[in-house]
């Protein structure tokens, strides 16, 4: 499906982090040594605020809004089902895919949108980047 | 995407609030009708001469008081409505959607725009000063302050339910006026909902009222000799027949804001990438419900590749733009308000055609998204080989249609912007700055846009418009709404 709206954009961006968030939640449950995982979690629930934040704070009847985007949701899609037989090292693996399928879609989003408002792909670049910081931590991790 | 849900539910009646109290119109009972289904959401009256003799009354006796509390105070009523009106933010959006027709991204963009006036109102202590010098005279000193001047009217149009009353109301209690709003009948609950809001803001009674209804309203407005001035937004007719007049014949104060029928020139020059957004949200945005809208392109050149390429790349665009219920977040136009306003702009299509324009793109029978009647849908239209003098170019046409014209240079573009009978919102997209200058410079026009396609100016700057699009003086918004809603009182002083 494509995402030309602002508006569906950010819901889409609000689904990604919270089915990630709910994967970090039960890797640091399954796992002891992943524990700390689930600040990650905590800092996708930031992120969703950090954007719908800024969405409602720049949004004005100026900005293109309804033809801000052309990203294709099925470039994005993630897959964030833990089975009882995954492994810590295959659980960090599939994080791994699911952050740069992130870093990618914010960094895409950001790219087709910065001309038009500012705010927007401003905090989707900085979300690309903690992730950045975190595909490390994760790396370090395994 | 899910559709978000609707909040007005029940088919609720929009009630007149007057001196603090919710009061059920004694005039005619209509329905308010979404465009998307074509079926009712709720009633509102059409309000009598009286109801609207006993608003007048009550921010009459309201303005005594009112008008003694200090600048900072009344700033705290609004500080606490501009936290109200964040909180039910998106609430207030899709009321708009719901009532209007338009996409939940343009009703969350005219909320925004509605609360900045909010919060600009909000520095009235700062805006409101006044001046002073001292020894104008040896010994004396002379002041000027603002003083507010009693009950004012707004009268709000259909297109921008919510944002609209908001560039002059906030102002007119702030400087420590009242307020009588009279929303368009067709799109009633987003003032209501703005009212109940007052409410719980605490304004005392009698400060922010609203009476919903048509003619008899607005004539008993005009009439009212304890009305001290109107800020409207409309249609020209209206404006130029209705408002201006009546506001003279009874010496008040007037801020009149009426159609357009804007340019946007383009420069073989301009970024195309970046322009073509610009273009879709200005020519089909809000439907093309927007006194900003733009109506007619003009293409500055020679150079046929140059326009074959970007009319191919905008065609292609505009042709798929999803239309459907606004509430649906992946839907980019919604329909037009109601089925008169749909046959207006076909009628215009056709007289188009009539006079040589040949359609590009014909939006007359659109792919609609969802099981909706298409009763006030319409697709984007691009007309070609249109004419300077054509109709579709000289008048209003109030919906999603681009006329395309091409000229040699810019100063046959900006001529045909310069002999428009409107002048609201003409802008140019180059990346020369010599073009944006001399655009600017010679283009008449109360709105000026350089790369911008819906040159709306920010709370903090007056709306402008001239010529057609304006009748008037002072302007809403800002420093010179704060002028509009408050008197010059010079004051000279000598002690002995």
């Amino acid at each position: 499906m494509q995402l030309c709206t602002t508006s569906e954009t950010i819901s889409f961006s609000r689904e990604l982090e919270e089915q990630t968030a709910k994967y970090y939640q039960e890797v640091a449950g399954k796992f002891p040594e992943g524990k700390d995982l689930l600040s990650f979690a905590e800092e996708n629930r930031k992120y969703i605020i950090q954007i719908q934040r800024a969405y409602q704070s720049v949004i004005t009847d100026a900005i293109e809004g309804c033809f801000a985007f052309q990203l294709e949701s099925e470039d994005y899609l993630i897959h964030t089902d833990l089975p009882a037989q995954t492994t810590f090292k295959e659980a960090l693996q599939q994080a791994l895919t699911v952050e740069e399928t992130m870093v990618s879609f914010y960094t895409t989003a950001a790219e087709q949108s910065m001309a038009l408002m500012a705010d927007i792909p401003r905090n989707f670049k900085i979300v690309a980047k903690k992730r950045a910081v975190r595909i490390e931590k994760l790396r370090a991790l395994g | 995407m899910a559709i978000l849900d609707e909040p007005i539910k029940g088919l609720p009646m929009a009630k007149n609030y007057i001196n603090g109290e919710w009061l059920e119109s004694k005039g005619e009972i209509i329905d308010v009708v979404n465009p998307v289904t074509c079926q009712p959401i709720g009633r509102v009256g059409i309000s009598t001469r009286e109801e609207i003799d006993a608003a007048v009354k009550a921010g009459q006796e309201a303005y005594y008081d009112w008008r003694r509390t200090p600048p900072v105070s009344r700033c705290r009523y609004l500080f606490r409505m501009l936290q109200l009106l964040e909180d039910n933010f998106e609430e207030m959006s899709r009321i708009q959607t719901q009532e209007h027709g338009k996409t939940i991204d343009e009703s969350r963009g005219e909320s925004r725009r509605g609360i900045e006036n909010v919060e600009v109102a909000c520095g009235i202590p700062s805006l409101m000063m006044g001046e002073s010098l001292e020894d104008i005279a040896s010994g004396i000193d002379e002041y000027l302050l603002r003083v507010p001047l009693g009950v004012f009217g707004v009268i709000g149009p259909f297109n921008f339910p919510f944002m609209i009353p908001l560039w002059s109301a906030p102002y007119a209690v702030a400087t420590g006026n009242t307020v009588i709003i009279k929303p368009s009948s067709e799109v009633p609950f987003s003032q209501t909902k703005i009212t109940e809001l007052a409410e719980e803001a605490g304004f005392p009674p009698g400060v922010w009222n609203m009476v919903h209804g048509g003619r008899t309203v607005v004539n008993g407005m005009l009439e009212h000799p304890d009305i001290q001035g109107i800020t409207f937004v409309g249609s020209t007719p209206v404006m130029r027949d209705v408002i201006y007049p009546g506001c003279g014949n009874t010496g008040k104060r007037c801020i009149a804001q009426g159609g357009a029928a804007n340019i946007l020139v383009i420069m073989p020059d301009c970024n195309v990438d970046a322009t073509i957004p610009g273009l879709l949200t200005s020519f089909f945005g809000n439907a093309g419900q927007r006194c900003l809208a733009g109506q007619t392109l003009v293409v500055v050149g020679e150079d046929n590749n140059f326009y074959n390429r970007f009319l191919e790349k905008l065609t292609d665009r505009a042709k798929s733009i999803i239309i459907g219920n606004g509430l649906d977040e992946s839907v980019q136009m919604g329909p037009l308000r109601d089925p008169h306003k749909k046959e207006s702009v076909l009628s215009f299509m056709e007289v188009g055609i009539k006079e040589g324009a040949t359609l590009r793109l014909d939006g007359r029978k659109p792919k609609i998204k969802g099981d909706y009647p298409d009763t006030c849908f319409l697709g984007p239209s691009i007309l070609e080989n249109v004419h300077r003098n054509m109709r579709i170019v000289r008048e209003e046409i109030f919906g999603p249609t681009m006329g395309v014209l091409r000229v040699k240079t810019l100063e046959e573009a900006i001529e045909i912007c310069n002999e428009s009978p409107y002048h609201n919102g003409h802008a140019i997209f180059t990346s020369s700055g010599k073009n944006a200058r001399q655009f600017q410079y010679d283009v008449i026009s109360g709105n000026v846009g350089i790369n911008i396609g819906i040159v709306a100016p920010m709370a903090f700057f007056p709306f402008s418009g001239m010529s057609g699009s304006f009748m008037g003086i002072l302007h809403t918004q800002g420093k010179e709404a704060v002028r509009f809603f408050t008197e010059s009182k010079v004051c000279i002083h000598r002690w002995y």
